[in-house]
């Protein structure tokens, strides 16, 4: 945390309070990761959890960012696919989850890209990022899924999900 | 509970719940009306009372609840946080053992218990509560609470140094007592290994990694796979290590950076493992290997092509290290090795701070490097752009002293905005979340006029950069390295509040307040209108501040979770994390800022000298850690050159020798001016000047520094034959008894004019004679007023003259400090001090009419540079950013009204506070 300015004073990283980064290092410290270039800097990192209950089992990306000097690189492609491979055999999850703006283009087809696809679009789930805009795409979240191995037959995802809306009081 | 005092207790917990604090109060006496003996009702209300910050009330309440020994978890549990709120960690844990001891079968009391002290960090009693536990419930977590509280309490510095290993294999020796093997777990496996590493038993740790099931752990869990290098390392296992990492780069085509280390260690490993001089026959037997590696890592590159930039980069890193061990085969390999990287990954971002460890190219090299990049210079795409910024900062890296004339600084400085502006056409469209692409090209442009400034000594120059930087920043609004660039620009140019908008644009919070409020809270109270009322860098202090509560409420409680859930690799993190923030250099730095500004602000009287007295004494000793960020500040200055964080800063930044010296001066200030009685023997270490503290100031600041200890020196007797003495204290706080403990005296004239009449001055010895002040003194004034004049009629900064000034006054404030409880008339007349009186006097009128001069001439300025003339100034000074490009004149003249005014806006607000102060304490 004392070396992470480059990449959280970008405006799309939030910076959180202690107890938001210990949460997670004190339950899933191995669905956290930081990736550091050689000479010391930070490049970038994931925050991520096991949740949910039966079927619904899965790892979730809390947060996955790339510091500005470092795009371009794939490392958000090697860091979710450590996340994916931890929840695949640590924690035996059926999928993992994440949620985008629907106005973050890059990221969306990044993810589709990795073989996630959106599974229902939450209405209103982040906070606006000013006014005059257009704030319906930007408030609003596609939940994206890619299924694990334990869900051979692709049970946690499905082909409209973006025609599926919920509000963002129905998830957690 | 039964329903009917149910229904009574919910109420309160709603209250307490929706912070309404004081109807819990209420509720909590209804019931109390009926049942003065209910112990839960009188706990919530103790919490009730201390987060309406009645303290007293609240601990009466609280020692009630204890003296009953509760063990009732809804007592427990709100007693803990009414503890928590008074600061009495102590009698958390107490309150909870003692609860366990009467329930020792209650394993929920155990956990309590075991954490209560996990929160203060007593691992000797944790171990033992979860041993006691382990026994009673047979569950196998207990036992490595108790293994890795063994662990911790060997790590603790308190430890005697004997101990530790005892301790150690006590921890070793639990684990093989456990009903599973410790790879029932990653964390279990990790402290099994972390113990095996403390105790140097290598062999044993290898045997458990070479386990098939530790072999599994260690591919999935990166905390097992860090300490397992670690060990192969410290086994000496460096080059069967580098046999796995080539296995796992070629085959299972791992790109982690770590396997490319250990690859590189075992290559050099015959070499670089003794220090004796190797031989023809081991020189001959690494260059084959290093052969054989450069192959795996080409390999490594071909395969992975555009995908990632590792193999590349451990090229270089190879032909770097061969180099460095003297095994040097051709003289252009390394140069090779940058063209190639550069070739494939010129056009990504991170391609300069990759490439920069290996580029101290010389002669002909450089020349061969210098036209290599100058042919990949073009700007069609958005990526060759990206490309050209990489060639532009790699070929300013590489600048020699002699290329670095005012002329040519100046050309590139032009190049640089024309490249700049061009580029700019390929964010037109870019949403304003966006950056621009061509934003390194402004901060390229800020480099060059920094550099031209330092060149020349011409302030025009700084004013350049900010107006090229200010335009950046408009097109480019989340640029936080612009702002950065921005903020310490505009501190030099003596325009606070203009660094201080960025600063606050940058949107830094939570554990960034540590690491980067530095940027403007260094030696802030030179900046600070503390004395006209104005509390701006006062609150900043405050709110940086903030993160250090949050760390000391909540850091602990998550070492007790990882406890809970078992996460014992980050338990160490954790408690270094807390340690770090606790003892952060930063943070003390503040408070001293905070304190210095304080001073000016506020009238000086008992309350303010007795309350810093205290918190400064507790930090005075303290070993701190320096978090300040100052990596993130870009730099692309020649490597000829210091960084552009370096050249910027206006003064040397204060660290832990400043401090120390800061301290010191206040504490012994306090401590003279204050009638408490001195608690810690400090007198001694506060008159020690060590040369780290001398190092760490500034000219001036060490003239201040021999200022005050001759202050002190000369006027410490008269304090302390003056001092009532603590008796004298006690019976004038038992008369007051609204006063709060800790603050025994409302003022200190109060208090002297108290004991004078009291009648408890009479004193055995006579009163020290008066002596004649120190020359030091009234010559520190002479020499600030000649520094001020000397840089006033020369081309020196705004920010040097304000730093003059700001440290004439604080000697001033410390002279109204030193010489406060001389000043009513009785004292004077009682102790025969009429003399020291009249020295008194005459130093003060001398600094006042020094301070004085330095304000009329601080306004004048003030006014002088915002005018249209002084705008006009600026205008001129940046013309080279205009005849270059397509800069509009009323552009650079906002930015030149928005500078001159904050730098009017500073001189005229620092004029009118020293006139203020001289006022103030005349």
């Amino acid at each position: 945390m004392f070396k992470f300015n480059n990449i959280n004073l970008d405006i799309w990283t939030e910076t959180y309070g202690i107890s938001f980064y210990l949460t997670y290092l004190s339950r899933w410290p191995d669905l956290c990761c930081v990736q550091e270039a050689p000479n010391g800097h930070m490049m970038g990192y994931v925050i991520g959890k096991a949740e949910g209950h039966g079927q619904d089992w899965h790892g979730h990306v809390t947060a996955l960012t790339v510091a500005p000097e470092y795009r371009r690189l794939s490392l958000a492609r090697k860091m979710m696919s450590l996340l994916e491979m931890v929840s695949d055999e640590t924690y035996k999850g059926f999928f993992v989850d994440l949620y985008v703006r629907c106005t973050n283009s890059v990221a969306i087809s990044m993810y589709e890209g990795l073989g996630y696809s959106v599974y229902r679009r939450v209405r209103e789930y982040y906070g606006s990022l000013g006014l005059g805009r257009a704030s319906k795409d930007e408030e609003d979240a596609f939940d994206m899924r890619k299924p694990l191995s334990r869900d051979p037959h692709r049970r946690s995802v499905r082909a409209n999900g973006r025609e599926f809306v919920v509000s963002a009081h129905d998830v957690s | 509970m039964s329903t009917a005092l149910d229904r009574q207790i919910r109420p309160i917990y709603d209250a307490l719940d929706t912070q309404s604090n004081k109807s819990a109060v209420l509720a909590c006496n209804k019931v109390l009306k009926k049942q003065p003996n209910n112990v839960l009702v009188k706990a919530l209300k103790a919490l009730a009372l201390v987060r309406l910050q009645k303290v007293e009330e609240s601990l009466l309440l609280a020692d009630e609840v204890l003296a009953k020994k509760p063990t009732d978890d809804g007592v427990l549990t709100a007693m803990m946080h009414v503890l928590r709120g008074l600061g009495r960690h102590s009698d958390i844990v107490a309150m909870f053992e003692t609860a366990y001891k009467q329930h020792p079968q209650n394993e929920d009391l155990g956990t309590q218990t075991f954490f209560a002290n996990v929160r203060v960090g007593n691992w000797k009693a944790a171990q033992q509560v979860a041993t006691k536990m382990h026994k009673q419930f047979q569950d196998d977590r207990y036992l490595y609470w108790s293994i890795f509280s063994a662990v911790l309490q060997a790590n603790d510095m308190a430890t005697p140094e004997a101990l530790r290993p005892v301790l150690l294999k006590l921890a070793l020796r639990l684990i093989s007592s456990g009903n599973t093997p410790s790879y029932f777990n990653p964390d279990r496996f990790y402290v099994h290994l972390l113990i095996l590493r403390e105790l140097e038993m290598y062999d044993d740790a290898a045997t458990l990694l070479n386990h098939e099931i530790g072999q599994k752990i260690c591919e999935t869990s990166l905390v097992c796979d860090e300490i397992r290098r670690d060990i192969m390392k410290l086994k000496g296992a460096c080059k069967q290590e580098g046999e796995q990492a080539k296995v796992k780069i070629l085959e299972k085509k791992d790109r982690n950076w770590l396997e490319f280390l250990s690859l590189l260690d075992a290559t050099f490993w015959d070499i670089a493992s003794t220090s004796e001089p190797a031989s023809e026959d081991v020189k001959a037997a690494v260059t084959e290997e290093i052969a054989k590696t450069r192959k795996v890592f080409s390999e490594a590159a071909t395969v992975d092509g555009l995908k990632d930039r590792s193999g590349l980069l451990a090229l270089l890193e190879l032909e770097k290290r061969t180099k460095s061990h003297g095994l040097w085969t051709d003289a252009c390999e390394i140069r090779m090795m940058a063209e190639n990287y550069f070739s494939q990954f010129g056009d990504k971002a991170c391609c300069y701070e990759d490439l920069l460890p290996y580029l101290a190219f010389e002669g002909e090299e450089l020349e061969q490097w210098t036209s290599f990049l100058n042919s990949r210079k073009s700007f069609d795409t958005p990526d060759t752009l990206q490309r050209s910024i990489n060639v532009y900062k790699l070929l300013r890296y590489n600048l020699t002293s002699a290329e670095l004339t005012p002329e040519l600084e100046l050309a590139r400085a032009q190049e640089y905005i024309k490249v700049y502006l061009d580029g700019l056409k390929f964010g037109v469209n870019l949403p304003d979340t966006e950056l621009q692409p061509a934003d390194d090209f402004a901060i390229l442009v800020g480099h060059a006029y920094v550099s031209l400034w330092k060149l020349t000594g011409e302030e025009s120059h700084l004013q350049s950069a900010a107006a090229t930087l200010e335009y950046a920043s408009a097109r480019s609004k989340q640029s936080y390295r612009i702002r950065l660039l921005l903020i310490r620009i505009y501190h030099l140019l003596g325009a606070p509040a203009l660094a201080l908008d960025h600063y606050r644009l940058m949107n830094v919070k939570q554990v960034q307040t540590d690491t980067l409020s530095h940027l403007i809270l260094s030696r802030a109270a030179m900046w600070s209108l503390a004395p006209l009322g104005d509390i701006t860098y006062m609150s900043e202090c405050m709110e940086a501040s903030q993160i250090y509560m949050s760390n000391s409420t909540e850091t602990a409680e998550f070492i007790a979770r990882a406890f809970s859930t078992e996460r014992y690799s980050q338990i160490i993190d954790f408690i270094e994390f807390e340690d770090r923030l606790d003892n952060s250099l930063q943070r003390d730095l503040m408070k001293v800022e905070h304190v210095r500004m304080r001073v000016a602000h506020e009238p000086l009287n008992a309350e303010l000298v007795d309350m810093e007295l205290i918190e400064l004494k507790f930090i005075f000793d303290r070993i701190h850690h320096d978090n300040r960020d100052f990596e993130v500040i870009p730099n692309y200055q020649p490597r000829c050159q210091p960084s552009f964080n370096e050249q910027t800063l206006p003064l040397k930044p204060p660290g832990a020798g400043w401090l120390s010296a800061y301290l010191k001066v206040y504490i012994r200030a306090f401590q003279e001016a204050s009638d408490l009685d001195e608690t810690l023997p400090l007198r001694e270490r506060l008159v020690k000047k060590r040369q780290e503290e001398i190092d760490d100031l500034s000219e001036d600041e060490k003239l201040f520094y021999e200022y005050t200890l001759a202050l002190s020196e000369w006027v410490g007797p008269y304090h302390d034959y003056v001092r009532p003495p603590p008796s004298a204290l006690l019976a004038e706080a038992a008369k007051s008894n609204d006063l709060k403990p800790g603050h025994p005296l409302k003022s200190m004239a109060a208090a002297a004019n108290g004991s004078a009449t009291n009648g408890h001055s009479k004193k055995d010895e006579e009163p020290p004679a008066v002596k004649e002040s120190p020359e030091l003194i009234p010559k520190f004034f002479d020499d600030m007023k000649s520094r001020f004049d000397a840089v006033i009629s020369g081309t020196a900064l705004p920010s040097e003259l304000l730093h003059i000034v700001a440290t004439t006054q604080e000697a001033y404030l410390l002279f109204a400090l030193e010489t406060v409880r001389f000043k009513p008339n009785s004292i004077i007349k009682q102790y025969k001090f009429g003399q020291l009186a009249q020295s008194f006097k005459d130093l003060r009128v001398k600094a006042s009419s020094i301070l004085n001069e330095m304000s009329t001439v601080l306004a004048k300025l003030g006014e002088e540079v915002a005018t249209p003339d002084g705008r006009k100034a600026f205008v001129q000074a940046s013309s080279s950013i205009q005849d270059s490009s397509g800069f509009d004149h009323d552009f650079v003249l906002g930015v030149a009204k928005k500078t001159t005014d904050a730098r009017k806006q500073t001189y005229e607000g620092i004029a009118k506070g020293l006139a203020k102060v001289v006022k103030n304490h005349s």
